[in-house]
């Protein structure tokens, strides 16, 4: 039963780095249909950290992150169950809408642009909360300034534009809200190796200036190096946890193909 | 021929012709006025009303019922029946099209295919169900808002008028068109209502209620129809069952002027207009339609996609 039996992860106890988490999500599964894509997660997010979630395709990455979006309430096709707890305040049950006002975001795998706006039309469209409204132009200057290019191309329609420019339009439209968690879904999906080195440099920025994100990362070196901590995902459960300094890189190695010695033993 | 009488046919010539773009032009604005309703739903939400023709008659039927304990001008019930239509299409949207959407069909677990054709039928069977109850209340006698301007022309020289009423219309359908565009393009609302036409998945994580901004939408194209159902019936007579003939004209203009385009639906309204007066010049009043058909046809074979298609 290596599942169940590493669900808890190994660091449950409350509060790691005696900082107070600014999630805790406990017992989250995520369901298509009848099919269940994650088992009872629970771990923290710290504020102010890099959070990197590694493993396989289909391990349930995104569909975490979608789940604490509130995309995974779909009615008959998709639901959750489990909490999502920010300081106090319930996610789980929120629309997207109202998750995204009380300050978490994501930035979609594939980026996920509105074809037909503008660069700047898809920035603004990130304001679109009355939160984010009194502040929207001077954040949008601050988007220009991390992104230059787009401040050159903000009257061009996004479909015309290359893919490393269109992820930096997603990562400013997601900033527009205000948040104080990001997630990025597959930021170098389908990006040249030099573009992702810029993004994941903007991705530093990003925490540097007090934004908790939480990055899904193809590769382990890159998601080791970025981030604080590391969450290994194997079909649907997390199996293993940890500061990216203290784990050896066998360890995740075989946590990410599921050939620990100690899970499959029993 | 004396070199006279060439002169007074050339003159006759060109009145016809300056009388085709004029009144041709003028009747486009209000063949605009129908048509942009149905291009912001079609060209931007990707919704095919198909009772869209029947709403207009609807708002020149509030109208009709306003007046009748109301001694006004028909032009100052706009200011109700532009409402009264805006909450119509919000909760039309509300409580039924966004029940039968793509989003909705994957929701309950079915291919979004259904999405993309229950609303069609939908608003098919809504635009019957809507004719049908307005013959049982008004009976199909022909209705007109009877005003004072009906007969009404502008002289602009002893052989070329315009109507009045016609004239005032094109006016006010460009006042709307601007207006439209930039609600479309500079205000949040608009824009949320073009990122959730281009993304409905994804707007959400913009803060966007898609719901809600789908029924605005869906209101201020009702609220334009109505408004153009009033100048319709300040123009001509109107029955229960002439809501698919206004629907004709709608699609004919935002097909000539392009899908994703609202400022095309004037310019298709234009031409079609145009089209229109000269083929009933030339070759009789049964050509007026069938020019007009013409073009729409000739448009869809060069270019399908319409003149101002991006």
């Amino acid at each position: 039963m290596s599942i169940s039996e590493s669900k808890q992860g190994f660091f449950a106890e409350p509060g790691r780095d005696g900082k107070r988490p600014l999630l805790t999500i406990s017992g989250l599964s995520a369901y298509y249909s009848e099919l269940r894509a994650l088992y009872d997660l629970e771990f923290q997010v710290m504020p102010g950290e890099v959070l990197a979630i590694i493993g396989a395709n289909g391990a349930g990455k995104s569909t975490m992150l979608k789940s604490m979006v509130g995309m995974m309430n779909r009615g008959k096709t998709a639901h959750i169950t489990g909490t999502i707890d920010m300081r106090g305040r319930r996610l789980e049950r929120l629309t997207t809408e109202k998750i995204v006002d009380a300050g978490v975001t994501m930035v979609p795998e594939g980026r996920r642009l509105f074809p037909r706006l503008t660069v700047e039309e898809n920035l603004l469209t990130g304001a679109y909360l009355a939160r984010c409204r009194e502040k929207m132009n001077d954040n949008l200057e601050g988007i220009y300034d991390m992104f230059p290019r787009l401040a050159e191309r903000r009257k061009q329609v996004v479909n015309l534009m290359s893919g490393g420019e269109q992820q930096m339009v997603a990562i400013g439209r997601a900033l527009m809200s205000e948040p104080k968690v990001v997630l990025f879904d597959e930021l170098s999906l389908g990006l040249a190796p030099a573009v992702v080195d810029g993004i994941y440099e903007k991705v530093k920025q990003i925490n540097a200036a007090g934004v908790t994100c939480i990055v899904i990362e193809q590769d382990m070196k890159r998601a080791l190096r970025v981030s604080n901590h590391v969450l290994v995902l194997l079909e649907g459960a997390v199996v293993l946890e940890g500061n990216p300094n203290n784990l050896d890189q066998d360890q995740v190695t075989a946590a990410y193909f599921g050939s620990d010695n100690e899970r499959t033993g029993i | 021929m004396t070199s006279e009488e060439f002169n007074v046919e050339l003159y006759w010539s060109a009145i016809e012709i300056a009388n085709g773009l004029l009144t041709g032009s003028v009747i486009g604005g209000y063949y605009a006025m129908i048509s942009i309703g149905l291009a912001m739903t079609f060209g931007v939400m990707r919704l095919v009303n198909l009772a869209h023709g029947d709403f207009i008659i609807v708002g020149a039927y509030i109208s009709v019922v306003l007046l009748n304990f109301l001694p006004i001008s028909p032009f100052f019930t706009l200011i109700i029946v532009v409402p009264i239509m805006f909450c119509i299409g919000y909760f039309l949207q509300r409580v039924l099209l966004n029940h039968v959407s793509v989003q909705a069909m994957e929701r309950k677990g079915l291919s979004s295919n259904y999405g993309l054709m229950a609303p069609i039928l939908v608003t098919f069977g809504l635009g019957i169900f809507i004719s049908h109850l307005l013959l049982g209340i008004f009976d199909s006698d022909a209705r007109q808002l009877t005003n004072s301007l009906a007969f009404s022309a502008i002289r602009l020289s002893d052989d070329l008028n315009i109507s009045l009423l016609r004239f005032i219309f094109f006016g006010i359908g460009i006042v709307i068109l601007i207006v439209l565009h930039l609600y479309l393009n500079k205000t949040h609302a608009g824009r949320a209502i073009r990122a959730a036409s281009d993304d409905a998945d994804i707007s959400p994580l913009m803060g966007i209620n898609t719901a809600h901004v789908y029924g605005i939408a869906l209101g201020i194209s009702m609220a334009i129809a109505g408004a153009a159902g009033v100048m319709i019936g300040m123009i001509r007579t109107f029955q229960p069952f002439d809501g698919p003939q206004f629907l004709l004209i709608a699609f004919g203009a935002v097909i000539i002027g392009g899908l994703g385009s609202v400022v095309g639906s004037l310019v298709g309204g234009i031409l079609l207009g145009i089209t229109q007066v000269l083929a009933g010049t030339y070759f009789g009043p049964s050509a007026q339609l069938v020019g007009g058909y013409m073009l729409i046809l000739f448009v869809l074979a060069f270019k399908p996609t319409g003149l101002f298609s991006r």
